[in-house]
Parts: C-alpha cells; structure tokens; sequence
C-alpha cells in the first residue's frame, strides 16, 4: 500500500482510537464489537457491511445498501438484509446527502452509511 | 499558550483540550521514558463545588510512532468513569478526604488504561493494562484535602505490565507571559521598543498559581521502540520516538433530560491533539485550527506552510522597528523550524545529536531516548546545549515559549544556511521567569501537586 493511498485515507476519517477497541468494555458503550481501524477493510469498503445489522432502524421494508464506510463512494453496493438481535444502544441517524440519498445511522461505536432513496425521502418527509 | 484554548472549537470545550504534551527520559529512572499530557487547562483552585474531573465522555490517547511513518505504532487510551457515591448532597465531599477509599469523598473518578500496538494495521493488538484505577481528589483545602500529597501520592499506579501512572489533578508545569504575547505580540524585555511602547516591566507568569488535570505514563523505553531496544546509539533512527496525545469525543450525543437521557453514538472522533508546544497556538491561522485538532500528524503537510512562512516572523520586524533587520530581510522558507517541528534534526545539524524521523511533514514531538537526561537541565534545553531537553523532547521546567521565540526570530536559521546572522535581539528574547520551587517534583510524575482552591482562591 502506498503512502498516498495511506494519506488519504487518513485525511478522509480522522483516527477513531476507541473505535477499535473492545476491551473498553463497562465504560461508555464500548460493549459492541467495533469495526477494526484497518486500512485494507476500509478501502475494500468491508466496515460498512459488517454494520449492515443496523438496518433494523429503517423497518423491515427498508432496502438499504451498504456503502463501505462512512466516506466511501462505492457504488456496488448490495441490499443486506438484518442479522443478528437489535441493536441495545441509542440508533442515531441523519440525512447526510440529500441529493445522493444518503443517510448515515450511528449505533454503539459504529456508522454506517446507507444509500437509500426511500428512506431518505421518508426522514424529509417527516422532517416537514 | 502552550495550547490552552488555542482553537475556537476546543475553547469550549476544556475536558477536551489538549493543552500540553511533554516526553522526557525519565531522571531518576533512565530505563523508562515519561510521557505527560494536559487537560482541563486553566483551572481556579476554588472552582467548586463541581471540581474539575476528566470527561467520562472522552477518550484519551496518548500515541507513539517508532519507525518514522508519523503513524501510530502504539497506543495509550485512558477513558474515565465518574462514581457519585451520594446524590442527596451539594458537596463533593462530606467531611475530610484522608484516603482514596474515604467513604467522606462523595465524587470520585476512575479509569481503564488500554495498550494497543499497531493501532493502524489489520490486526490492532489490545490490551487492558489496568481498570478502575483511581484518580485522586481536587485539592480543595486544608479541611477537606488536609494531607494532599499523600492522595496524590497514592494515585500512583505500578502496573505488573511495567507502566507507572497517573492521571489526576495538578499545578499547570506550564510557565508563560499570556498576558504580554497576547497582546499584540508585546515582549517584555523590548516593550519600550514594540510600535505601542510602554514602560519596561518584568514578565508575569499568568499560569502560576492555576491546575491542570494531567495523564502521566512512565514506560520502559524497550516496551516502545520499534524493536524492543534500548538504544544507546544517539544517531540511531531506532533511538527516535515521535509522540503526541489527543482527544476524541463520539460523534453523535443526544440530549434528551425529559427521557432521563443522553446518550453517545457512533465512532470516536478527534477534537485535540498535541505534539510540539504553540504548534496550532502560533503556526495554524485561526480558520485551520479546529481542522488541524481532528487531523492527523501524518497529513500536517497540509500545515506546513505555516511552519516555513510563519506568520509571526513576519510581525516580529513590523512590532519592533528596528529590532529585527535580518528577520525583516529572511524570506526564504524556514527550513529549520520545518526540521525542528515536523521532521526532526538529521544528523549533521547539531554535532553528536539527532531526532529525525523521516520525510513525512507530521507535528509529533520527538524524543532520542538514547540521549541520557542531563544532570544540570538548562530550561533552554538544545538551544541551551542540552540535548536532553526541547526540542528532544519537552521536560515539565523547559521554556519552550522562549526556545520557540527565538527560534522563529531566527536564532535557529544558520542551521540551514550558515551565512544568514541572527539579529542580536533575537537571542536575548526571554520570558524573564523562573518557576517557582515546588513546583515539580523530582520523581514521578513530576508535575506537582494542584494548588488547593482555600488558600489560592483566584488567580
């Protein structure tokens, strides 16, 4: 990997030291497993998938994509469907981009961001 | 100054702000390197009866970056957690406070201290060095925290992994002139020489008698460097740590009291971080600063011109007519702040000495851990001809406020370029202070202990 590549990844999402680490256990929310700060998932866009969990926010008629990673642009994403129980902490989500509809929900240490029309144009809705 | 409230966002948000980073060989113990940093800047003794604590909604870290990529090879996390013993009392304390486990101590604070190596990689290792680790009290005053030092004392943790810590309250180490640079750049020993001139007056130590919360770790130098060495070979690359601190907070908080709620969501995201001193304070115009707090060391090329082109040189001759002819006619690009601030000095710069950490432009201080602390420190520390002080590192007694003056009114520029001389001014800038005895201590973890809020009321 070259050091640009490192470089700009490291510009785009500034280091989320907790984000990485479990063992923070019993203090704040550091009880859910956090994606790994890892470079390679990152670029490959795999962080997103594995907090595709998160879906259950949007209801079960919510077809959501993956993006990869809070900033990643990726375009081939594929519908994820919800696994595993509910999420225990507070969901957060907010309309990042309106005109590409993209909608970002935050869960324990965790952000994902979704492109996702319908559920882009319903939080407008509900937003009027 | 050295970042307290250096940026518009942090300055509102003191849990938060980094004010100060300090790494040294340890004196007494030259296995080990200490690694200091500052929070909660700014402190009135008697700010009750909410005493000032670390945020149980931040995360710590303390980073080191041994092989020169101004990455974090290893890291320090410390996160807080408050325990509020009786909520039907307005009193942080209910009667004198003689123990860390005094049932009259009614808010008390803890910690967990995590290590994780290769913080960047794909497979970060993760350890958990210690958990409910106590914080000692705020020093209130002679009825509530009648022997403080024995608190302070016993909050100095030895762990079995080999670290020493600390985090807790104490008097700011950190001695500056806020009052004079902040006001248009005045220095006191020339202010009958600034554009306003007014009559010539000793410096004033604005932080002498203010605390400071602090996270001190002492580790053996073989648990840092890159591979498990204890360099003895000053012009060793292996020698050279790049470190600095930071602060994050989660990226989303809900507030929500009629629910009995707030809550945090999403990942950790930097709001502070320190490296050298005055770097964001001095070299970062004031619409970069916040962005440079979240960004990385690794991406300070996109700082750098600050450093080269600072724009403090260029308002030294204009404040000072007359003062500084060289400095006014210097303008070319300051190589040699850019060396001692984001890449360190390559050998043959300083005969017998240096801290160069690679090409990569990054705001980490530097410390050769292979230079043995100095028996006799001189505040100045290399500009004194001390190597084991700043910029090799920063000790808690440096003066870094005139080392970095001077510095940038030129001192340091035949480094780089042989022909150019200094201005005679720019060697004799000095704060004009002296800290006050007491104020350190000589063993860990060296800064001393807060002033109590009884008998230092106000600053």
């Amino acid at each position: 990997m070259s050091s640009n590549t490192r470089r700009s990844f490291l510009k785009a999402i500034p280091l989320t030291p907790g984000g990485r680490t479990a063992a923070l256990a019993g203090v704040g929310e550091a009880s859910t497993p956090a994606p790994a700060l890892d470079r390679r998932a990152f670029l490959e866009g795999s962080v997103g998938v594995a907090a595709g969990a998160v879906l259950v926010i949007g209801g079960p008629h919510v077809a959501s994509a993956a993006l990869g990673g809070p900033t990643s642009t990726r375009t081939d994403a594929a519908i994820v469907k919800p696994s595993g129980p509910p999420p225990s902490e507070t969901v957060m989500a907010y309309v990042r981009d309106a005109a590409k509809s993209e909608v970002t929900v935050l869960s324990g240490q965790r952000e994902t961001t979704y492109r996702d029309p319908q559920l882009t144009q319903r939080l407008l809705d509900a937003a009027r | 100054m050295s970042s307290h409230r250096e940026a518009p966002e942090i300055s509102q948000d003191p849990v938060a702000d980094n004010a100060d980073t300090y790494a040294f060989v340890s004196p007494d113990v030259p296995d080990t390197v200490t690694i200091i940093t500052n929070y909660v800047p700014l402190q009135s003794p008697a700010g009750g009866p909410n005493f000032f604590s670390f945020g149980d909604d931040v995360l710590y870290s303390i980073n080191i970056d041994n092989n020169g990529d101004a990455l974090p090879e290893i890291t320090y996390e410390f996160s807080f957690q408050t325990e509020l013993s009786n909520p039907n009392t307005f009193l942080y304390n209910t009667g004198p406070i003689s123990s860390l486990s005094d049932p009259n101590w009614n808010m008390r604070q803890f910690y967990t201290l995590t290590r994780i190596e290769n913080p960047c990689s794909d497979n970060p290792q993760t350890c958990v060095l210690g958990t409910m680790l106590a914080c000692p009290p705020c020093n209130i005053g002679p009825r509530s925290t009648p022997d403080y030092a024995a608190l302070g004392a016993a909050a100095v943790h030895k762990l079995s992994s080999g670290e020493v810590v600390f985090a807790g309250q104490r008097n700011d180490p950190f001695f500056v002139d806020l009052g004079s640079i902040f006001d248009l750049g005045d220095l006191r020993p020339f202010e009958n020489l600034q554009l306003i001139p007014t009559a010539a007056a000793p410096g004033v130590d604005a932080t002498k008698a203010l605390n400071i919360h602090s996270i001190a770790i002492q580790v053996p130098i073989s648990e840092l460097t890159v591979d498990g060495c204890k360099p003895t070979n000053v012009m060793s690359s292996k020698a050279v740590l790049g470190i600095w601190g930071a602060a994050s907070r989660r990226k989303m908080r809900l507030r929500d009291w009629g629910q009995q709620e707030c809550s945090d969501a999403g990942p950790w995201v930097q709001v502070s971080r320190l490296g050298n001193p005055l770097f964001n304070e001095v070299l970062v115009p004031l619409g970069e600063k916040d962005r440079w707090n979240a960004s990385q060391p690794v991406n300070d090329q996109d700082f750098a011109a600050g450093v080269q082109h600072p724009e403090l040189a260029q308002l030294l001759p204009v404040l000072y007519p007359k003062v500084f002819p060289n400095l006014a006619a210097l303008t070319s690009s300051r190589a040699d702040l850019q060396a001692i601030l984001l890449t360190g000095l390559p050998a043959g710069i300083v005969p017998g000495f240096q801290n160069n950490t690679g090409t990569v432009l990054a705001d980490m201080l530097r410390l050769n851990v292979a230079v043995p602390p100095a028996a006799s420190p001189n505040p100045l520390g290399l500009i004194g001809g001390d190597a084991a002080g700043f910029p090799n590192g920063r000790r808690v007694a440096d003066d870094v406020v005139t080392i970095e003056l001077r510095a940038i009114a030129g001192v340091t520029y035949p480094l780089v370029d042989k022909s150019y001389t200094p201005d005679a001014a720019a060697s004799l800038i000095t704060q004009g202070l002296t800290p006050a005895p007491g104020r350190y201590l000589s063993t860990f973890p060296y800064v001393g202990d807060p002033y109590d809020g009884y008998d230092t009321p106000s600053s």
